[in-house]
C-alpha cells in the first residue's frame, strides 16, 4: 500500500471533548474505544490460548504412555472437545477480531468502528461464553465430549454440559456477527476520502472477506446447534434417527460452517502476513489485485467444500468427486498468495526482524499444512487417514503455524505503535525459534502416527505408537513453555522497559498506522485524513 | 465578526450533517447484513424442518446470492 496522508496526525484538538475517561475497571467495562476494544480481545484471547493450551498439556502428558496414567476417558474427551472448542472460538478467532479492532480504524484513517456500543458488547458478551464453555467441564454429566464437530447421536446423549456448550456457542456466534456487521460497515463507509478500495491495505480485505464469510457461516452454525437442542431437549427429530432423523445430516450442516470456518481462521493470517512481508523487504506487495482477487477466490470456494471432512459417510462417487475436485482447486488461489508473498521477498532488502521470522516461518509450516490438506483432499488417501493423527498434524501446522504464528508476528510488528516501546528484539527472535523447532517436534511425527494408523481422539494407544507419542508431548511441552517467552517480552512492552518506539519504527511501514504517533493517540482521525 | 461566528456555525452544521449521513449510512448497511444473517439461520433450519431439499436449497441459495449482490455491488459502486 503506497498511500501518502495528506494530513498526518489528524484532528487530536477534539480530545479534550472526550475529556470523560473513566478509570480503572471502569474504564474497560464501558469503553467504546476500538484501541480498548481491541486490547480487550488481544488479552481475552490470550487467556483462552493459555487455558485451551493447558487441556492441551494434559492431553499430551496422559499420551506420553500407553495406559491410563492422568484423567479418566471420558474426562479426556472433554478435553479434546474443549481444546478444539476454546482455541477456535476463544483464541484465534478473538485475536483476528482485537487486530481487527486496533488496526482497521489506523489504517483506513477512520476515528473509530462504525458501532462502537456495538463494539463493546460484541466484546463483553465473550466472556460469558467463556464461562459457559469451560464451566461445562464442571457440569453434571461433565462436559461435552463428542469432538468440537458435536457430532449426532453422541451430542443428543449427552448432559447439561452440552446445552452450557450449545449456548456458548449461541453467544459467541452472536458476538461475532456483530463484530463483522461493525467490520464490513466500518471498511464500506467509513474510509477516509481518496482511499479507494483498490488502496485498502490487505490487511483490511483480508477482513472485509472475512467478516462475509463469518455472516454467511455463523448463523449456519447457529441453527445447527439450535436443532440439537430441539433434538435434546423438545422432541424434535432433525438429527435424531430413533424419530426419523438423519445424524448425517448434521454434518453437513456444520461443515457447511466448519469448512469456511477454517478459512475464517486463516484470512486474517494472510492479511497480516501480506502487511509484514512488503515491510520487511522493503518492497512493495507484489501483485496486490490479484491478492485481493485470490482472497474472494479462496472465500467462495471454501463454500464448495464442505463434504470434504464426509468422505467416508458413504456420499456418491460423483458427490466424493466433485467435492475431491474443488478442494484441489483452492490451491491454485492459495498458490497465487505464497508465489505473490515469495515475489514480493524477491530481490527486496529483508532484513529479519521477529515479525518477519514469523512470517517466513508462517509460509513455510502453512504450505506444509497446505499440501497435507492436498493429501487429504485425494479420497482414497483420506478414506485411509480419516479421523487419524495424520488429520491432526494437518490441522495444527494451519492453525497454529498458520494463523497462530501470523497472530505472534502481527504482535511483534504492531505493538511499539500500540504501547510507544519496542520489544526486546532477543526475546523475540528466541520466541521464534523456540517456538519453530518445538511446534515441530510436537507436531511432525502425528504425521508418522497418523499414517501408521493411530486414530485420534483416544487417550490410550498400542505399545508400537510410543516412541513418536513421547517425542511429541515433548515437543508440546516445550512450545507451551516458548509462550512464556512471549508473554515476559510483551509485558515488557507494556511496562515501557525498552526503547521508545519513534512514529514508524519499520523503515517499509508504508500505511496509515505509520503516520500517528507512537503509542497511537487515544483517539486518532477525527478530521479524516486525504489519500492522495 | 458576525461573519466568522456564522462561518463557524455553518462549519458545525456541516459536520453534524455529515455524521449523521453517515449514521444513516451505516445503519442502512447493517441492517442488510444482519437480514442476511437472519435469513442463513432461517434458512438451515428450515431445510430440515420442511423436509424438503428444494426449500432449503432455494433460501440458502437466496441468502447467498443476496450476499453476493450486496458485497460486490457495494464495493463497485465504492470505487
Amino acid at each position: 500500500m503506497s498511500s501518502v496522508p495528506h494530513d498526518h496526525v489528524a484532528g487530536h484538538g477534539h480530545d479534550d471533548a472526550h475529556g470523560y475517561h473513566p478509570k480503572g475497571i471502569m474504564r474497560w467495562i464501558t469503553t467504546t474505544n476500538h484501541k480498548d476494544i481491541g486490547t480487550l480481545y488481544l488479552w481475552f484471547s490470550f487467556t483462552m490460548f493459555l487455558i485451551g493450551g493447558t487441556m492441551a498439556m494434559t492431553i499430551r502428558a496422559e499420551l506420553f504412555e500407553p495406559g491410563m496414567q492422568i484423567v479418566d476417558p471420558e474426562f479426556f474427551n472433554s478435553l479434546t472437545t474443549l481444546h478444539g472448542l476454546i482455541m477456535i472460538f476463544g483464541a484465534i478467532m478473538p485475536a483476528a477480531v482485537g487486530f481487527a479492532n486496533w488496526m482497521i480504524p489506523m489504517m483506513i484513517g477512520a476515528p473509530d468502528m462504525a458501532f462502537a456500543r456495538m463494539n463493546n458488547w460484541s466484546f463483553w458478551l465473550l466472556p460469558f461464553a467463556a464461562m459457559l464453555l469451560v464451566g461445562s467441564l464442571f457440569a453434571p454429566g461433565g462436559g461435552a465430549a463428542g469432538g468440537w464437530t458435536m457430532y449426532p447421536p453422541l451430542s443428543i446423549q449427552m448432559g447439561m454440559g452440552m446445552d452450557m456448550t450449545i449456548f456458548a456457542i449461541h453467544i459467541m456466534g452472536a458476538s461475532s456477527i456483530m463484530g463483522s456487521i461493525n467490520i464490513i460497515t466500518t471498511i464500506l463507509n467509513m474510509r477516509a476520502p481518496g482511499m479507494t478500495m483498490m488502496k485498502l491495505p490487505l490487511f483490511c480485505w483480508a477482513w472485509l472477506i472475512t467478516a462475509y464469510m463469518l455472516i454467511a457461516v455463523m448463523p449456519v452454525l447457529a441453527g445447527a446447534v439450535t436443532m440439537l437442542l430441539t433434538d435434546r431437549h423438545f422432541g424434535t427429530s432433525f438429527f435424531n434417527a430413533a424419530g426419523g432423523g438423519d445424524p448425517v445430516l448434521f454434518q453437513h450442516v456444520f461443515w457447511f460452517f466448519g469448512h469456511p470456518e477454517v478459512y475464517i481462521l486463516i484470512l486474517p493470517a494472510f492479511g497480516i502476513i501480506s502487511e509484514i512481508i512488503p515491510t520487511f523487504s522493503r518492497k512493495p506487495l507484489f501483485g496486490y489485485a490479484s491478492m485481493v482477487y485470490a482472497l474472494s477466490a479462496i472465500a467462495i470456494l471454501s463454500f464448495l467444500v464442505w463434504a470434504h471432512h464426509m468422505f467416508t459417510t458413504g456420499l456418491p462417487t460423483a458427490g466424493l468427486l466433485f467435492f475431491m475436485y474443488a478442494t484441489m482447486l483452492i490451491a491454485v488461489p492459495t498458490g497465487v498468495k505464497v508465489f505473490n508473498w515469495v515475489a514480493t521477498m524477491w530481490r527486496g532488502s529483508i532484513t529479519f526482524e521477529a515479525p518477519m521470522l514469523f512470517a517466513l516461518g508462517f509460509l513455510f509450516l502453512f504450505t506444509i499444512g497446505g499440501f497435507t490438506g492436498l493429501v487429504l483432499a485425494i479420497v482414497p488417501v483420506d478414506v485411509q487417514l480419516q479421523d487419524t493423527y495424520y488429520v491432526v498434524a494437518h490441522f495444527h501446522y494451519v492453525m497454529v503455524a498458520g494463523s497462530l504464528f501470523a497472530f505472534f508476528g502481527g504482535i511483534y510488528y504492531w505493538i511499539p505503535k500500540w504501547t510507544g516501546t519496542m520489544y526486546d528484539e532477543r526475546l523475540g527472535k528466541l520466541h521464534f525459534w523456540s517456538s519453530l523447532i518445538a511446534f515441530n517436534v510436537a507436531f511432525f511425527p502425528m504425521h508418522f502416527l497418523g499414517l501408521a494408523g493411530m486414530p485420534r481422539r483416544i487417550p490410550d494407544y498400542s505399545q508400537q505408537f510410543t516412541d513418536w507419542n513421547q517425542v511429541s508431548s515433548i515437543g508440546a511441552f516445550w512450545f507451551g513453555a516458548s509462550q512464556l517467552i512471549f508473554l515476559y517480552a510483551v509485558l515488557k512492552c507494556i511496562a515501557g522497559k525498552g526503547a521508545k518506539a519513534p512514529a514508524k519504527p519499520w523503515e517499509g511501514g508504508t500505511t496509515l498506522e505509520w503516520t500517528l504517533p507512537s503509542p497511537a493517540p487515544y483517539h486518532t482521525f477525527e478530521t479524516p485524513p486525504v489519500i492522495k | 465578526m458576525g461573519d466568522a461566528s456564522d462561518m463557524h456555525a455553518n462549519a458545525t452544521g456541516e459536520r453534524r450533517e455529515r455524521a449523521l449521513r453517515q449514521r444513516r449510512a451505516n445503519v442502512r448497511v447493517a441492517l442488510i447484513l444482519a437480514a442476511i444473517a437472519v435469513l442463513f439461520f432461517v434458512g438451515a433450519i428450515i431445510a430440515r424442518y420442511m423436509g424438503g431439499l428444494e426449500t432449503g436449497m432455494s433460501i440458502l441459495g437466496l441468502a447467498g446470492v443476496v450476499l453476493m449482490v450486496v458485497a460486490i455491488t457495494r464495493n463497485v459502486r465504492d470505487r
